[in-house]
């Protein structure tokens, strides 16, 4: 918490451009300065909140472009905090690859902050966000409305006195989120929540001109099952679980997340066989994402074969999930620390036997897809999206580099060992539909060359860090030693009690940068987790991009954007 | 195999009391044959939400090959469909649109309740979940797992056919009284460990010990200070 950061708050004259550039302009405005395990934080006052973020992305010293995340913090009967909220920014800079985080207290009384929607376009949702589960109100708001929670909520749930379970029943849905406009013969058509289209659930409305799409607005919400209500009350392996369900379509990923970020909050890492074998099935799972995408992508444009096809191969890389851990789907396999046991003997032949199958099947649907002239016509510039507003609505990952940016954590900020394998960052050059889907089928194939990568050299050794404190002793131990048993039920009992302090944990998951910001208070409980969720960026855009075009369009975008309901509600 | 195959006799018991001249002619009432017909020909409503959607896919496509059951016409429309699958977690704002969907289905029809989530709330017992979609729609079977193993799925539509062939059809919600769940006290760790704190750091500042902690009788011989945990 605030007082850990403090105690280790560099001296004055600290190299970091940042915290000179937002001195100079703010002088005594700037409250404080602290560095964590490598984050820098900077907290502001309230009149220099928005006046502090549009520096951060204009000054070209700093160069934030990328809006990150926007979110609250409630510190109820804290000491340490003078205001009771908080709200808190990640920013980073594609150019000089740094990251910052701008904080601000919002006090109990009047929780009220200047928006940041007109710095960074990303920031409305967040906020939206912010007021829904905090209540905290952001002046200036061009709709600042629930998001997440129904209509009939009443209260504002993640704040600390707000008790779990308290549910309020909605007994009619929202009929309609946009209006016909007086004197026109526009007519709204509407999408979802339960339709094919729409992958999972949610929802767009879509004013209609004819066959053109005027105006158009979209409702999220109904996957919000309250993973970051729920992790402040689970212990931090407690939680692996939960982050399997975030994207489903690739649940080892979001455990090796959570894992960086709790390991970067206590300062250790796993052993290198841990992190290769995190590796292999990191990138597994990401070929298993981009299945899915690009296979419902054509299924909605009325292609089914090409799922049918692609799905075979996921066949083949569940069954070597389930020979490592027992698990097709939600594997929850990794533990803090490393995983939760080796991999079979045969992990080398099932290896093997699923990258053939992901050859073969990637083949096959090039060979159906990629020329395909109706398919072609279908995702050629539509949907384009510059790499400018990529970067202020917080786009990641695939949807990002096909816009033309070449960020790739897994290039910039190396983790788990990725910093010794060779692969390539594909990039697109318009930013359309077609765009993402070449970036996607080139990814797979970068995957596999990974994959055999860290095969080839598969360190052997122990698979969890040897730290009574972090991992479980093993069975046999704990059966037949006493100190091994008292160990085993300490951990259990005590759970694994991090460093007071907050971190910002982030990989490359298969939609983008997947980043954890944790809050510890030094207890066995977190005291905040923040998902920031590729998908919840990425879908903000999706009502803009598809005004001015055709319904019909609409449905090629969304399958492109690999939209993932658990992910995106959390 | 042809249907003609079946009647006449091929895959027909001879032997069977309805079943004359070889499998040519059977006698049977035209109810069962209607059940034996409904049964052999679902059409499946997926109400995909979450991850149990994901595994609902393998299982309708060829490796587990949900055909095998006569069951793989997928409707994205209920108008169209008899048997709907809950696949993955309902929350309360999606209440509403499964009672909807539900409703628009025609009868008769079945509930296939897939995953933890769908039947019970799973392991979120929180302040947006539905715990459970009995609360708002009958369940003709409940498929546990998180997500259910594709064989628990197939079992599921086996289940299912049982029921038609019998004529049993679930016709209430069986979990309205869940509607709402309490949260006043009952389940609210939070407000209770807030409570506890303010109450132990007002007795310490009247020198007195927290509430419930047992006072253990030190003995004499007793050099162990340290406890058994340590």
């Amino acid at each position: 918490m605030a007082n850990a950061t403090e105690t280790t708050t560099p001296p004055a004259d600290v190299a970091s451009p940042t915290v000179r550039v937002l001195r100079e302009a703010l002088g005594d405005q700037l409250l404080r300065f602290a560095e964590f395990r490598g984050d820098l934080v900077v907290t502001v006052s309230r009149k220099a909140w928005v006046q502090a973020a549009t520096l951060l992305r204009d000054h070209p010293e700093l160069d934030y472009k990328l809006f990150l995340d926007l979110c609250g913090v409630d510190y109820l009967d804290k000491d340490d905090h003078v205001d009771r909220y908080e709200v808190v920014l990640h920013a980073y800079s594609v150019s000089k690859k740094h990251h910052v985080r701008l904080k601000v207290g919002v006090s109990e009384n009047d929780p009220t902050l200047g928006t940041l929607t007109a710095v960074y376009k990303g920031a409305n949702w967040f906020e939206r966000e912010a007021w829904d589960l905090y209540g905290i109100v952001f002046k200036g708001h061009p709709n600042l409305d629930r998001i997440l929670t129904h209509d009939d909520f009443v209260g504002h749930p993640m704040r600390k006195d707000y008790p779990t379970a308290q549910r309020h029943v909605l007994k009619q849905a929202k009929q309609w989120l946009l209006k016909v406009p007086e004197g026109t013969e526009n007519m709204i058509v509407n999408i979802g929540p339960s339709h094919p289209a729409m992958h999972g659930a949610f929802r767009v409305q879509a004013r209609m001109d004819g066959e053109t799409i005027v105006d158009a607005e979209a409702e999220i919400g109904y996957m919000h099952r309250n993973f970051e209500k729920m992790a402040e009350e689970r212990t931090y392996w407690q939680i692996i679980p939960y982050t399997d369900r975030l994207n489903y379509c690739s649940a080892f990923m979001n455990g090796h997340g959570w894992a960086l970020a709790v390991e970067k909050l206590l300062g250790i890492s796993a052993p290198p066989r841990a992190e290769a074998i995190r590796v292999i099935l990191s990138e597994f799972s990401r070929i298993m994402d981009h299945f899915i995408c690009i296979g419902a992508n054509v299924v909605d444009l009325g292609a089914i074969t090409p799922f049918f096809v692609l799905f075979r191969a996921r066949e083949v890389i569940y069954d070597l999930l389930e020979a490592c851990c027992g698990a097709r789907l939600t594997v929850s396999y990794v533990r803090i620390g490393g995983l939760a046991q080796d991999v079979p003997e045969d992990f080398d032949a099932l290896c093997r036997k699923a990258i053939e199958s992901v050859k073969d099947v990637t083949a096959q649907a090039e060979r159906l897809l990629t020329r395909n002239i109706i398919f072609a016509n279908r995702f050629r510039d539509v949907g384009v999206m510059s790499a400018d507003d990529a970067l202020s609505w917080g786009w990641v990952g695939p949807c990002l580099r096909g816009s033309g940016v070449a960020y790739d954590i897994r290039k910039d900020h190396p983790y788990s060992g990725y910093e010794q394998y060779d692969f390539d960052v594909p990039v697109g050059t318009l930013g359309d539909c077609y765009d993402r889907y070449l970036v996607r089928m080139e990814e797979i194939r970068q995957s596999l060359r990974i994959i055999e990568q860290v095969l080839a050299k598969l360190p052997a050794g122990a698979v969890i860090v040897d730290d009574k404190k972090v991992a479980l002793p093993p069975k046999s131990e704990v059966y037949s030693n006493i100190e091994a048993l008292m160990n085993h039920f300490k951990l259990i009992y005590d759970g694994i009690l991090p460093p007071a302090g907050e971190v910002y944990g982030y990989t490359e998951g298969a939609n983008g940068e997947l980043g954890y910001y944790v809050v510890s208070d030094g207890r066995k409980f977190p005291w905040r987790v923040k998902v920031r969720p590729p998908c919840f960026n990425i879908y903000q855009a999706f009502p803009e991009m598809i005004k001015g075009g055709m319904l019909a369009d609409a449905v090629a975008i969304i399958g492109g954007l690999n939209v993932i309901a658990g992910e995106l509600d959390r | 195999m042809g249907l003609l195959d079946v009647f006449k006799g091929k895959f027909v018991d001879p032997t069977y009391p309805g079943v004359h001249a070889g499998g040519d002619i059977i006698t049977t009432r035209l109810d069962a044959v209607v059940k034996w017909g409904r049964k052999s020909s679902i059409w499946p409503m997926p109400f995909g939400t979450a991850c149990c959607a994901i595994e609902f896919m393998a299982v309708s496509f060829s490796h587990y090959d949900i055909a095998r059951f006569g069951a793989e016409v997928l409707r994205f429309s209920p108008r169209q469909a008899d048997l709907m699958f809950v696949a993955g977690t309902i929350v309360d704002k999606q209440g509403p649109i499964l009672k909807t969907i539900y409703d628009q289905m025609p009868e008769p029809k079945w509930v296939v309740s897939m995953g933890v989530c769908a039947s019970s709330g799973g392991f979120y017992r929180s302040y947006h979940t539905m715990q459970g979609i009995d609360e708002i729609i009958p369940v003709d079977v409940y498929v546990p797992g998180c997500p259910p193993a594709p064989e628990a799925l197939l079992s599921a539509i086996m289940k299912i056919q049982e029921r038609i062939q019998k004529g049993e059809q679930a016709k209430v919600p069986q979990g309205a009284h869940r509607l709402g769940a309490p949260g006043d006290g009952a389940i609210d760790r939070r407000a209770r460990r807030h409570f506890w704190e303010k109450d132990d750091a007002e007795r310490a500042r009247q020198g007195l010990t927290p509430r419930g902690r047992l006072e253990l009788k030190v003995l004499a011989q007793d050099d162990d200070a340290t406890g058994h945990h340590g």
